[in-house]
């Protein structure tokens, strides 16, 4: 088999993709935002639960999609939770930089993570938004 | 595979991206014209002729070579003109795509011939392109926007299409074949139009490489194609439309070459075909798209439509065998398309795949969305054929599919 499609298609991945975790809606949530790549009609809702201390404590989504978008959304909310939101930020903008082939040095991931398991998308670029699309959707939420 | 059945044309050499290796190894499998068809050696060759020996700006100048460019636009014009079938030169407009060729028809013939309240029909499995332009004047000027329901083999259900008709409803806009489906547009839909005397605009982009298009013959008022899916560049497209309408709807926009006299106070406008080509044109393009006729011309219509059936009927069969593909549509007469999922795998999962086999499909919606929603699936892979594929191209791409399922059930 291909290295390619290996290291795009890690077992996690195909894990994550046929069984997403922290897949639903949040009750209640304060933060929510929609994904959409209009390229494939690939889409996901996300809606999380932000305290007082500025702390993701809960994070869910839903929505249809390709392994690859179903498996960083359901990543991505195993990453996020518990976590400050200055941190998600921190871990948002590593994994932009991680999977879009990026040169710049990581701060917060590390090779270790589950989220490493997307590096190979960088070996597609087309698939590039499929990965990044839940990523977005949480960062829209911040900003609105 | 059966030998004594293999057809082709013999023409990939023609093709010299075909001779590219993806990932530096695999042999290029191009399944994907339906989005845009490769480039033949004489369209790439004589238009960077045009560029180094004949280039200047067109119907402006009266030196050498503007005479040599204005002759090669209006040849192409003459050559498109013969492909179509066209009673005359003056019903082939020149856009920049077919895209721009429907924008073009809705808002003028809405300028001319509608107002708020009348009717357009149009079906479930338009491209965006031939939907989006008609929701401007739904949302702009309150026109009603009528679709057909389609049937399961993918064809336009005729009845229903026929009760949408009122006295109101000024244009019909429908696609000669699906870019989706591969299924061509039942004649009875033409024929019905003229019965009631009502306009219909044929989406000619999936057709015009692949079927023989006579626009006399098949009775439509407007008929609208791009150069890069019938082996020419991208960037040209072609609008015909009956000199009775063209020269009654107003222009679509002002600018150079569209003129007859000007003054501060107004202008009065270009006979057709100049009157819709404001702007300095893709004059090279079109160049580009004669000469991609002359190609599919010298190896004929004919034995064009004859190999990319066989290989169609061909691959139908293989997947129609495969317990684990569902096509979408039905067992008809389909041409060079056919959609299908991998059950349980997204049509992205198996593009990459196959992708790293050399083989390059579509994945996604292929710009229908409607038409998806009603399908009920999020998108499909699709194949699509042109001049260049062969049946041992089929038979590649049905292993690779068996290991794509083997490695995403794994």
């Amino acid at each position: 088999m291909n290295d390619l499609i290996n290291d795009l298609y890690q077992e996690i991945i195909l894990d994550h993709g046929r069984e997403p975790r922290n897949f639903g809606e949040c009750e209640p949530y304060n933060k929510s935002a929609d994904g959409h790549n209009p390229l494939c009609g690939d889409n996901l809702k996300l809606t999380f639960l932000l305290n007082d201390q500025n702390i993701i404590e809960d994070i869910k989504f839903t929505g249809e999609g390709c392994a690859i978008s179903l498996a960083s959304a359901s990543l991505m909310t195993e990453k996020l939770k518990g976590k400050k939101i200055e941190v998600a930020q921190e871990i948002f903008k590593d994994f932009t930089n991680l999977v879009s082939g990026s040169d710049e040095d990581l701060k917060v991931l590390n090779e270790e993570d589950s989220l490493y398991a997307l590096k190979g998308v960088g070996g597609f670029p087309m698939r590039v938004k499929c990965a990044t699309m839940a990523w977005h959707a949480f960062n829209q939420a911040l900003k609105d | 595979m059966d030998d004594s059945k293999t057809l082709n044309l013999n023409v990939r050499k023609d093709f010299p991206i075909l001779s590219k290796k993806i990932l530096e190894k695999k042999d290029l499998i191009y399944f994907d014209t339906a989005a845009s068809a490769q480039k033949p050696n004489t369209v790439i060759d004589e238009t960077n002729d045009f560029y180094k020996n004949h280039y200047s700006n067109v119907s402006r100048g009266v030196h050498t070579l503007s005479v040599e460019s204005t002759f090669r636009y209006e040849d192409a014009r003459k050559k498109v003109q013969k492909f179509l079938n066209a009673r005359s030169e003056n019903e082939i407009i020149f856009t920049k795509s077919a895209t721009e060729g429907i924008n073009l028809v809705a808002q003028t013939f809405y300028e001319k011939f509608m107002q708020k309240g009348d009717e357009v029909i149009l079906s479930l499995i338009e491209h965006h392109s031939n939907l989006i332009p008609w929701f401007f004047l739904r949302d702009k000027y309150g026109v009603v926007l009528k679709f057909a329901n389609i049937q399961p083999s993918g064809e336009i259900d005729i009845d229903h299409f026929n009760s949408l008709f009122t006295n109101k409803t000024k244009i019909v806009s429908l696609t000669h074949l699906s870019n989706v489906f591969g299924t061509e547009l039942n004649e009875k839909a033409i024929s019905i139009c003229k019965d009631k005397n009502v306009p219909i605009l044929l989406d000619g982009c999936q057709s015009a490489a692949h079927l023989k298009i006579d626009v006399q013959k098949l009775g439509c008022d407007f008929f609208v194609f791009s150069g890069h899916k019938t082996y020419g560049p991208a960037g040209i497209g072609v609008l015909y439309g009956t000199e009775n309408l063209l020269s009654e709807m107003p222009p679509y926009q002002g600018g150079g070459g569209m003129i007859g006299d000007v003054n501060l106070e107004g202008a009065s406008y270009a006979e057709l075909p100049a009157k819709y080509e404001a702007g300095t044109p893709p004059l090279v393009e079109a160049h580009g798209l004669g000469i991609a006729i002359d190609y599919m011309n010298k190896i004929g219509l004919d034995n064009i439509i004859e190999h990319e059936n066989e290989i169609t009927k061909y691959a139908f069969n293989k997947l129609n065998e495969i317990d684990f593909i569902e096509i979408h549509g039905g067992d008809n007469k389909r041409n060079s398309i056919i959609s299908f999922n991998i059950r349980n795998v997204h049509s992205h999962e198996v593009s990459s795949f196959l992708d790293v086999e050399g083989i390059a499909i579509r994945a996604g919606h292929h710009c229908c969305q409607p038409l998806m929603k009603h399908l009920g699936v999020n998108s499909t892979a699709r194949l699509s054929f042109g001049v260049y594929n062969s049946l041992e191209e089929v038979d590649k791409f049905v292993i690779a599919l068996h290991k794509c399922k083997e490695f995403f059930n794994k």
